[in-house]
């Protein structure tokens, strides 16, 4: 063993230096919080290159994405882009991180998921645009109120929306016609009427047409439900209120009714067949299998592209009885873009996320391009909006409304708390829980300790 | 002089050694070094880690407090129980079905090589790809083996990915049809036992059974002791399969191990700790829990060996 104990020796500290230096590079980060002044609008125009990092993967995404940003350096001619895309928009965020916490990365990230912005604000890994947005005198009415919800966190504007995702009811026109039904539920009283009466089963009792999907489909999650009674996640104090917000109960109430009254397994089985179809040309809203659906404005691009006959309309989610101001509202959120701490051209950076965030030619470009609701007033009402149908007008209604907001609510632990709720609702609609309210404190107390180990002192 | 010839020496050998401690630092040890500092940490990926001693351990225990309240993970003793399932079930399984179908594989006189491809073929393709062509061979209405089933009369289908019940052991049916790399190791074993051995216990007027109990499965009890050790340790760290079945099935990819948390294994659990929780260093204490659960469990299968796992010339050793 002596023999070997030297050469073990020089293995040992150099595992351990290199633990070091790791520990150190960690330590880099968050440091600043990302309060990195902007100097005054700048007029050297000294050539820069930015580099942008981004997560389309879809080739038609990416070309679409470029073409719409060709425009930026015609108006800065002296900043040049140097555009990166990313093959896996699911890791992505986990990239930007890294780079930057490693002291690198780029000059503007854009990404799908305001997930991360609480991370990104409260360690400071993107620089806080609320001095730059001042300085520019760039109204945060620019956006919808809704954007609020999920571009800051403690306080700091880390990112600015570009095009957003919003929801709403879609309902066969047709179908409703036949069963004689005049126009969309906007509560969800009537929305269980209609689901109720626009089903059609099979001599078995299987569903052959659906009405309304309720357990968790691709789209639909339990908050989408709960906010139609105005639930909210958590409490003025932070604290999670699943158990003492009574819209929880009543959401999850009414979902349990419809799914009782179709039958669980009925419901699985139709699930299962029409879950692997949402993204073609099979999916079941498309092909006439589903009378209504909750789902995002992207479906009006979609249902155009697949040729689909379906005749349809579009409306805000309904709303509980007793809620009725909440209508219209529903949940929005999507792409988003910042400048990392990082970055070593921050007052160019500013210049381009400025522009992709409010410049309507671009975010007109994109919209057509992805079929997103473009995030400005000027460019939603653009003439050159061509995707502008009667029914994605009611996707820009739903993102202007002043109660529509990013579920689930942002954190500095991402979230990742959310599938708590989900995994308790898959056992509730299955029949697994007795108690739901006793069930409602025991997953406030799972989110509770799941968030209370990053407080750990 | 000595001194100096001994450093000569250590470096020599340490310069021959470079490419192999330089890999080993930078790609295993150092990695490990820094995920263990880390599991006593909070370690968001992007502030510093915190230092928080046993607090991560503790909770994933059940037995600590946080600021005076007792805090306990819900979902790590399901993940445990999971991880288990697929290891007590499937271990067996794949020793058992890999050994007949080896068994098999040994009779045809013609062809011998093409029925050997052809059960070796479904452990080339990725687990990836057979999870999805397993999603879709089990679906409970569009899937060939349940419009098999419903025309069995009295047979109820079951769900599959989309039933708790059921959605581990469609993995365990997974299994099985990827167990080529064992019938290959297994063939092996069983070719390289002496003929002369079988001509010996047949002269004493030996039937197939005892010919197999006391010739055949001692002489391959090493084979089948490392198909079982190298089963454990797949089963710990048990992911892909599990990960795509799950999410394609439910169409969900924010909520891992669905349907009702079934196939939340260990190894998924904690990339949701770590990718999706964003807690690096919880993530990297049930790493340091996966590790020394697999450290024991196999130290107890070497332990057991000794007794049962005959090598060479049948001498225990």
């Amino acid at each position: 063993m002596r023999r070997f104990a030297l050469p073990l020796a020089i293995v040992a500290v150099l595992a351990l230096t290199l633990a070091a230096a790791a520990g150190c590079g960690s330590s880099s980060g968050g440091s600043s919080g990302g309060s990195s002044q902007p100097s005054a609008a700048s007029t050297n125009h000294t050539p820069v290159t930015l580099t942008v990092w981004h997560p389309w993967t879809v080739s038609s995404e990416k070309k679409g994405f470029q073409r719409a940003v060709a425009g930026f350096h015609t108006q800065y001619p002296w900043i040049t882009l140097h555009i990166v895309s990313f093959p896996d928009s699911t890791t992505f965020d986990q990239q930007v991180i890294k780079a930057v916490e490693a002291g690198g990365g780029p000059d503007v990230a854009i990404t799908f998921s305001p997930d991360t912005v609480g991370q990104y604000a409260h360690d400071g890994l993107l620089v806080d645009l609320n001095p730059y947005l001042q300085r520019d005198h760039l109204s945060t009415g620019t956006f919808a109120p809704a954007s609020l919800t999920y571009t800051q966190f403690e306080g700091k504007r880390v990112v600015l929306p570009v095009l957003t995702d919003a929801y709403g009811l879609y309902y066969n026109k047709d179908m409703f016609a036949k069963a004689g039904i005049s126009g969309p539920p906007t509560t969800m009283s009537e929305l269980m009427v209609d689901a109720k009466k626009l089903t059609v089963r099979n001599a078995d009792g299987s569903i052959k047409i659906a009405g309304f999907v309720p357990p968790i489909t691709q789209e639909l999650d339990t908050p989408d439900l709960a906010r139609a009674w105005g639930g909210q996640y958590f409490n003025a104090q932070g604290q999670p209120q699943l158990a003492t917000d009574p819209a929880w109960a009543a959401a999850l109430t009414w979902q349990k009714q419809l799914v009782d009254w179709y039958g669980y397994t009925n419901i699985l089985k139709f699930s299962s067949t029409y879950t692997p179809q949402e993204w073609n040309a099979s999916n079941s809203f498309e092909t006439g299998k589903v009378a209504m659906v909750f789902d995002g404005e992207w479906r009006t691009a979609m249902i155009k592209d697949d040729d689909s006959k379906v005749n349809y309309g579009t409306a805000p989610f309904p709303v509980a009885d007793t809620q009725p101001s909440l209508y219209g509202s529903g949940r929005v959120g999507g792409t988003v873009t910042g400048i990392p701490k990082t970055s070593k051209n921050p007052d160019d950076a500013w210049l381009l996320v400025k522009y992709m965030a409010t410049d309507t030619n671009f975010l007109v470009a994109l919209a057509n391009g992805l079929g997103n609701v473009p995030t400005t007033t000027a460019a939603a009402t653009s003439p050159d909006l061509t995707i502008m149908t009667p029914q994605f007008k009611t996707f820009v209604a739903v993102w202007n409304n002043p109660k529509s907001s990013y579920t689930p609510p942002i954190t500095a632990s991402g979230s990742g708390y959310a599938s708590l709720l989900t995994t308790f609702d898959q056992k509730w609609v299955a029949g697994k829980v007795p108690n739901l309210q006793a069930g409602l404190t025991q997953v406030d107390q799972q989110i509770t300790n799941q968030l209370s180990l990053g407080q750990a002192p | 002089m000595r001194r100096r010839s001994a450093l000569r020496k250590y470096g020599v050998v340490l310069l021959l050694l470079s490419p192999w401690i330089i890999g080993f630092i930078v790609f295993t040890g150092g990695p490990m070094v820094v995920s263990f500092f880390w599991s006593f940490t909070h370690y968001d990926m992007a502030s510093a880690p915190r230092w928080i001693g046993l607090e991560n351990y503790k909770f994933m225990f059940g037995i600590g407090k946080i600021n005076g309240v007792h805090r306990a993970d819900p979902y790590f003793w399901q993940s445990v129980k999971n991880t288990l399932f697929i290891i007590v079930f499937g271990v067996p399984l794949r020793v058992l079905f890999g050994m007949l179908t080896a068994m098999l594989l040994t009779r045809p006189k013609r062809g011998v090589n093409t029925y050997r491809t052809l059960f070796f073929m479904p452990y080339m393709a990725p687990k990836v790809a057979a999870a999805l062509v397993f999603v879709y061979l089990l679906n409970p209405t569009t899937g060939p083996i349940n419009q098999l089933l419903n025309h069995i009369p009295g047979v109820t289908a079951p769900l599959w990915f989309y039933d708790p019940t059921w959605a581990k052991p469609a993995l365990l049916i997974m299994g099985l049809w990827g167990i080529g790399d064992a019938v290959v190791i297994y063939l092996a074993g069983l070719l390289s036992v002496p003929r002369e051995l079988y001509e010996a216990i047949a002269i004493e007027g030996a039937n197939a059974w005892q010919r197999f109990r006391n010739v055949t499965l001692p002489l391959i009890t090493p084979v089948i002791f490392f198909t079982i050790v190298m089963g454990v340790i797949d089963g710990f760290q048990y992911f892909d399969q599990a990960f795509v079945a799950g999410n394609v099935a439910s169409g969900q990819t924010a909520v891992l191990g669905s349907p009702q948390n079934a196939l939340l294994f260990y190894s998924i659990y904690l990339y949701q700790w770590a990718f999706r929780n964003f807690d690096m260093g919880y993530a990297a204490a049930m790493a340091w829990v996966l590790f020394a659960a697999t450290m024991v469990a196999t130290a107890m299968l070497l332990l057991t060996s000794r007794r049962w796992v005959h090598y060479g010339g049948g001498g225990n050793q």
